[in-house]
C-alpha cells in the first residue's frame, strides 16, 4: 500500500473550508463597508391627503429647505400648506387665527380634531421581533385617569390563559380559570392562534387583547374591574383568515384594531365590533386598485383625521399612497410612486458582488443569513 | 497517551481555569445581584414589564466574557508551545499529530462548553425563582451566541497562532475574526435563533481549521 504524503493527505482539502469561508466574509463584509462608508441620505417624504386641493401634498426636504408639493406637481409656500392641511396644521392655523369655523358642515374646534387624529405606525421588522410569550392585562376601568401596570403577567396554554403573580411568582388559578372559562362562555376555542395587545401605560385608555381562536374566530378580550369582558368580533358571521391583529386606542375611542385577512386585506374594527374593509373600492373609484397590505413585506403608516386617513405602503419597490374616508373607510384617492432606480454604485456593486451576504435585515430583528437582499 | 496529554494539558492551563471560573463567578454574581437589586428597588412587576416590553434582560455585562475568555484560553495553551516551537514534541510523539492536537483543541473546547453550561446553570436556577420560565428561557437564548462566540474565539485564535507564517497569520486573522464577530451583531434578546444551525456549522468548519496550521508547520512553512 502507498503511503500517504502530506501533498496528499486529506488535511489539504481544509483549504477549500478556509476559501469558502474567505467567500463569506468578502460577501458579507464588502457590501457592509460600501453602505457604512456612503449611506443613502435620501429620505422618504412624508405625504397627507389634503381634503381641500383633494390631493396628496408632499413635504420634500432638500439641502435642509421644506418643499410642499403635490401630487399635480404644483408648489405651495409654508402657509399654503398650512391652509391646504387646516386639520393637519390646526395649531399653526389656531395661532395664527386662520382656522376656518366649519369644514363641509363640520364645525371645527381644536378639541374635535384632536380627538379624531390618528397615528399608526408598523414594520415587518417590528412585526417579527422574537415573541417572548408573556402579556399584560392592564385594568380597563379602574377609574383612575393613569393606567396602572398590572400585578400580574399571563401567558397562553392549550386549555386557556394562565396568570402568574409577579409577587410569589406562582400562577393564580382562579383568574386563570376566571379568564379562561369566560372566554369559553363566549365561544372561544382554545388554544389561542394569534393574539395581540399594548401593554403600555403610556396611553389615554385601554382596549385589552385581540385574539384569535382554533377555529379562527376573533375576539376582544379585556379586564374590566378586575373581571374578564369578552366580546366576539364580527358576531363570528366573518369567514376570514387573520394572519394580524393590531389593538389601538384612538382618542376619540371608535375603533378598537386594525386586522390583516390572508388576502391582505386590512379591517378596522369598530368598538361596536363590526368590522369595516379600509379602502376598498366606492362606487366612484371603480378604475382604482383597492388597498392591499402584506405585513410581512410592507411597512405601513397611517396618519388619520377628521375627514380622512392617508395611508403609506412602502413596499421593496414602490411607495403605495391611499387615501380613504375616515367613517366608511372607502377609498377615495390613491397613487404609487415607484422607487428610484438604483444609483451607479449601486449597479456597479451589484456586479462586481454578484453574491452579496447579509445577515440583518428590514423584515425582521433576527439574525439569519439572506443573499441579496438589498 | 492520549491520557498523557489531557493531564500536560490541565498541568499546562489549571490556572486559566481556575481564573477563568472566578472570573465567571465573579461576572454571575454582580449579574444576579444587580438583577436582585432592580427587582427590590424598582418592583417586581416593572422589573418584568420593563424584560417583556423593552428588551432589556440585565445580563449584557455577560456578553464579552465568554469571547475574552475563548481568547485568553487559545493564547494560553498554545503560545508557550510556539515559543521555541515546543510543538515539535508534541508532534513528535508516537501518535497520529491529528488525534494529539485533535485532544489538546477538544479538552479545551470541552472545558469550554463546561464552563459557559455552568454560567447558563447558575443564571436559569436562580431567575427561576424571580421569574417566568419564559424570561429565564429568553436570557439563555440572548446568552448563547455570547457563548458560540467564545467558542469560535478559540478555534479561530488556535488556527492563527499554529500558522508558522505571520503572512498567513494575518490572513487568517482577516478571514476570523469576522466570523467571531458574527456573533455579536445584536444584543437584542433572543434573535439568535434561526441563526444556531449556521453557528454549529461554522463552529465545526473553523475547529478544523487548526490541523491545517498544523500540517503547514509539519511541512517546514517558515
Amino acid at each position: 500500500m502507498k503511503p500517504i504524503t502530506y501533498h496528499q493527505s486529506p488535511i489539504t482539502n481544509i483549504k477549500y473550508i478556509i476559501i469558502a469561508l474567505a467567500i463569506i466574509v468578502i460577501a458579507w463584509l464588502v457590501p457592509a463597508l460600501v453602505e457604512l462608508v456612503s449611506p443613502r441620505t435620501d429620505r422618504m417624504p412624508f405625504v397627507v391627503y389634503s381634503c381641500l386641493d383633494s390631493t396628496f401634498i408632499r413635504f420634500e426636504t432638500q439641502n435642509k429647505q421644506v418643499r410642499y408639493v403635490d401630487f399635480r406637481g404644483q408648489e405651495f409656500t409654508k402657509a399654503e400648506a398650512d391652509s391646504l392641511l387646516p386639520l393637519f396644521s390646526f395649531r399653526q392655523l389656531v395661532a395664527e387665527g386662520r382656522l376656518p369655523d366649519s369644514l363641509y358642515g363640520v364645525a371645527l374646534t381644536p378639541k374635535l380634531i384632536q380627538q379624531n387624529a390618528f397615528h399608526f405606525k408598523t414594520s415587518p421588522k417590528q412585526l417579527n421581533r422574537p415573541p417572548v410569550g408573556l402579556y399584560l392585562m392592564l385594568e380597563s376601568a379602574s377609574g383612575r385617569v393613569d393606567l396602572q401596570l398590572p400585578n400580574d403577567v399571563f401567558r397562553l396554554t392549550n386549555e386557556g390563559l394562565e396568570f402568574i403573580d409577579a409577587e410569589t411568582n406562582t400562577v393564580n388559578r382562579a383568574k386563570s380559570r376566571s379568564f379562561s372559562r369566560e372566554l369559553t362562555k363566549q365561544g372561544f376555542t382554545f388554544p389561542v392562534q394569534l393574539i395581540w395587545g399594548n401593554g403600555s401605560t403610556r396611553k389615554d385608555y385601554d382596549n385589552g387583547f385581540l385574539l384569535t381562536d382554533a377555529h379562527n374566530r376573533l375576539f376582544q378580550l379585556k379586564m374590566v374591574k378586575g373581571m374578564p369582558w369578552v366580546m366576539e368580533i364580527d358576531n363570528g358571521q366573518s369567514q376570514r383568515q387573520f394572519t394580524n391583529l393590531f389593538v389601538i386606542e384612538p382618542a376619540n375611542r371608535a375603533l378598537i384594531g386594525l386586522v390583516v385577512t390572508d388576502d391582505h386585506r386590512l379591517w378596522a374594527v369598530r368598538a361596536n365590533g363590526e368590522l369595516a374593509e379600509i379602502g376598498k373600492i366606492g362606487q366612484s373609484q371603480s378604475q382604482r386598485q383597492s388597498l392591499l397590505y402584506d405585513p410581512q413585506q410592507m411597512q405601513i403608516a397611517i396618519v388619520g383625521d377628521l375627514f380622512h386617513w392617508t395611508i403609506t405602503l412602502y413596499t421593496a419597490t414602490d411607495t403605495r399612497y391611499y387615501a380613504v374616508d375616515a367613517k366608511t373607510f372607502e377609498l377615495v384617492d390613491a397613487a404609487i410612486v415607484p422607487d428610484p432606480a438604483p444609483t451607479t454604485k449601486q449597479r456597479i456593486l451589484r456586479c462586481l458582488l454578484p453574491i452579496r451576504l447579509r445577515f440583518t435585515s428590514w423584515r425582521t430583528q433576527s439574525i439569519a443569513p439572506s443573499i441579496n437582499d438589498d | 497517551m492520549l491520557k498523557s496529554i489531557f493531564y500536560k494539558e490541565w498541568l499546562k492551563l489549571r490556572l486559566f481555569w481556575c481564573l477563568a471560573l472566578v472570573i465567571h463567578g465573579g461576572v454571575l454574581a454582580y449579574i444576579l445581584l444587580s438583577i436582585r437589586s432592580t427587582l427590590l428597588t424598582s418592583g417586581v412587576m416593572e422589573t418584568w414589564a420593563t424584560m417583556i416590553g423593552r428588551d432589556v434582560l440585565m445580563v449584557n455585562t455577560l456578553m464579552y466574557i465568554p469571547l475574552l475568555t475563548g481568547a485568553a484560553l487559545a493564547l494560553c495553551q498554545w503560545l508557550p508551545e510556539m515559543q521555541v516551537k515546543r510543538i515539535r514534541l508534541t508532534l513528535h510523539l508516537p501518535i497520529d499529530y491529528t488525534r494529539s492536537i485533535g485532544t489538546m483543541l477538544l479538552c479545551s473546547l470541552v472545558g469550554l462548553c463546561l464552563l459557559f453550561a455552568l454560567d447558563a446553570a447558575v443564571l436559569a436556577i436562580v431567575e427561576q425563582a424571580w421569574m417566568p420560565r419564559e424570561l429565564v428561557l429568553r436570557t439563555f437564548l440572548t446568552c448563547l451566541p455570547w457563548f458560540f462566540g467564545g467558542l469560535l474565539v478559540y478555534t479561530v485564535l488556535s488556527w492563527c497562532i499554529l500558522e508558522p507564517q505571520w503572512k498567513m497569520r494575518c490572513v487568517n486573522l482577516l478571514i476570523g475574526l469576522p466570523l467571531v464577530a458574527l456573533c455579536f451583531l445584536t444584543a437584542q434578546p433572543a434573535c439568535y435563533i434561526p441563526m444556531f444551525p449556521w453557528l454549529v456549522l461554522l463552529l465545526l468548519a473553523t475547529g478544523v481549521l487548526p490541523f491545517y496550521s498544523i500540517y503547514r508547520f509539519k511541512l517546514g512553512k517558515q
